[in-house]
């Protein structure tokens, strides 16, 4: 589903965020990125959406290499999986039903699509009664909860995390992780970059470890490990 | 959102601006053009001669050229008798216009024939017939007023195809900061977009949209404005020009909108669009 090959990213100021990094994501996995501040975890999201371009090394998602992929195909991707912030980037003047709709319409879906999907993942995040509610009048629970029904109401088969709990408090965080799981349980291939070592204990997932741009730990059903 | 109202408020001023430059000097070009013609008909032909030709030999010519049944009548003027007809007609009154002239006369070469015709569809095959004549320097359908009005179209050409290209550039560069700006202003819903998959061509839409309103109401202005103004402009102009009031014969103004109005909104059109495109391909490439 996910593939590096011996990906190394440079930055134009000549930081090596990502050193000769290789691995895979199968199909229906949730995996956890983890790592120190620094690490090159951001740089690992940013590259798997390309938002930025890999200085070395390629990157397959569902056998394309997005490496070589023209920009005019890069929506096409992008339609492929599902983007969760740490900060949520909601839009702030309308309601939550519209954020959620908002993805649809600019990918064009038919408004009996819009009718039928937005209600059914709002109430599956469970936000079915703050519909109508602007995500300045929300809990920051319940603007990432929006955020991950507005990621998800494509129906993409991937779906991506940068730190989507960096902002809540622990209890708030478990549900949004609770979410998490239940989208990858639906056959949702989930990637989550976090700092959030006790959820990552008791998840008992893939946990990849970055150290200085390269993969140094890579367990199955693992745990956070020692923070250096 | 009010910095983004004045923005466009600056195009559109710039815009028009420049277009009005263009306008009026297409008004005023057209209008000499039309004149021109209108003089050409009065006036007939002028036969210019080789300068050893003898005045005998012209005034030969001369009354072969009356017996022809499509001539009204034939003047010959000599090279003396041409610039003193033409200070006089010109200059009457602004002597002192030509004191750079001193006693040179400019229209040495210009003993000439002053054809008058009966039928003027007949001109051309005249001017034709009399070309051909070993003595004949060259045959002009007007008379030396239609050079000086050239040469002041031509001033008036160059004055504005400059003023035109300056505008021209400011107005790009005004649009395409009025064009950054509403990019700004819009930046995390347009990011957002990008990141849920929303073509590119959806997300530039409007902005091009922008830039070629902009052009659009831009170039429409200076029209109306021409539209209020033309028929005192050219009432002022008869007044001003008491000497000239008889080929001083202006178009209608729609005759002149006509191709003006489309002319304006292609060019504040093209404005808009290359203005927005550019920003855009700067500040929104995927
Ligand atoms: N746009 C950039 N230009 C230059 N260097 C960058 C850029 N973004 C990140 N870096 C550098 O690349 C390295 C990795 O950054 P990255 O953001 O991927 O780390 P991270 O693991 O996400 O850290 P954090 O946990 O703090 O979010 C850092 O040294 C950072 O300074
Ligand atoms: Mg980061």
């Amino acid at each position: 589903m996910i593939e590096l090959e011996n990906v190394t990213k440079v930055y134009s100021n000549g930081v090596k965020a990502l050193d000769d990094v290789s691995f895979q994501i199968g199909k229906g996995e949730f995996v956890f990125i983890v790592g120190n501040s620094g690490s090159g975890k951001t740089t690992l999201f940013k590259l798997l959406i390309k938002e930025i371009e890999a200085t070395q090394g390629k990157i397959f998602v569902d056998g394309i290499n997005i490496t070589q992929l023209s920009h005019r195909k890069i929506p096409k991707l992008r339609r492929h999986m599902g983007v969760v912030f740490q900060d949520f980037r909601l839009l702030t003047d309308i309601s939550v039903y519209e954020n959620v709709a908002f993805a649809l319409k600019v990918v064009e879906a038919s408004s009996r699509k819009i009718k039928r999907s937005v209600p059914m993942v709002l109430s599956m995040v469970g936000l079915a009664d703050k519909t109508k509610m602007k995500p300045t009048e929300l809990s920051g629970g319940e603007q990432q909860r929006t955020a991950l029904a507005r990621a998800i109401v494509n129906n993409p088969p991937i779906l991506l995390a940068d730190e989507p709990t960096g902002n809540l408090d622990p209890k708030t965080s478990w549900e949004i992780m609770k979410l998490l799981q239940e989208i990858n349980l639906r056959g949702t291939t989930v990637v989550v970059v976090t700092h959030d070592k006790e959820v990552v204990n008791a998840m008992k997932k893939r946990v990849v470890t970055l150290k200085d741009g390269k993969v140094v730990r890579d367990v199955q059903k693992g745990d956070y490990g020692h923070e250096d | 959102m009010f910095k983004n109202r004045l923005m466009s408020v600056a195009s559109i001023s710039t815009i028009s601006a420049c277009l009005l430059v263009v306008g009026i000097f297409f008004a005023v070009a057209v209008n000499v053009e039309h004149m021109l013609g209108e003089i050409e008909n009065r006036i007939g032909l002028a036969v210019f001669f080789n300068q050893e030709v003898e005045e005998e030999k012209i005034l030969e010519i001369k009354t072969a050229l009356e017996a022809k049944p499509e001539v009204h009548k034939v003047e010959y003027v000599s090279a003396a008798q041409a610039w003193e007809n033409f200070k006089e007609e010109y200059f009457r009154g602004r002597e002192d216009l030509l004191v750079g002239f001193d006693d040179d006369n400019p229209l040495e070469d210009s003993a000439s024939l002053q054809i008058f015709m009966n039928d003027i569809s007949m001109q051309k095959q005249l001017v034709g017939s009399i070309g051909a004549l070993p003595e004949v320097r060259y045959v002009r359908q007007a008379e030396q007023v239609t050079s000086v009005i050239e040469s002041f179209n031509s001033l008036v050409a160059y004055t504005s195809l400059g003023m035109t290209a300056i505008l021209v550039m400011v107005s790009i560069f005004l649009i395409s900061n009025t064009v950054r700006l509403a990019i700004s202003i819009r930046k995390k819903e347009i990011k957002i977009m990008r990141y849920v998959g929303a073509k590119n061509s959806l997300i530039t839409a409007p902005f091009l949209f922008e830039g070629i309103l902009i052009g659009v109401v831009g170039s429409l202005i200076p029209m109306l404005l021409i539209y209020l103004a033309y028929d005192q402009a050219t009432e002022r102009l008869h007044a001003q020009f008491l000497i000239l009031r008889e080929y001083l014969v202006f178009l209608p103004v729609w005759t002149v909108l006509q191709t003006l109005v489309p002319l304006s909104l292609f060019i504040g059109v093209l404005i808009g669009l290359v203005g927005s495109q550019w920003t855009i391909h700067k500040y929104l490439k995927a």
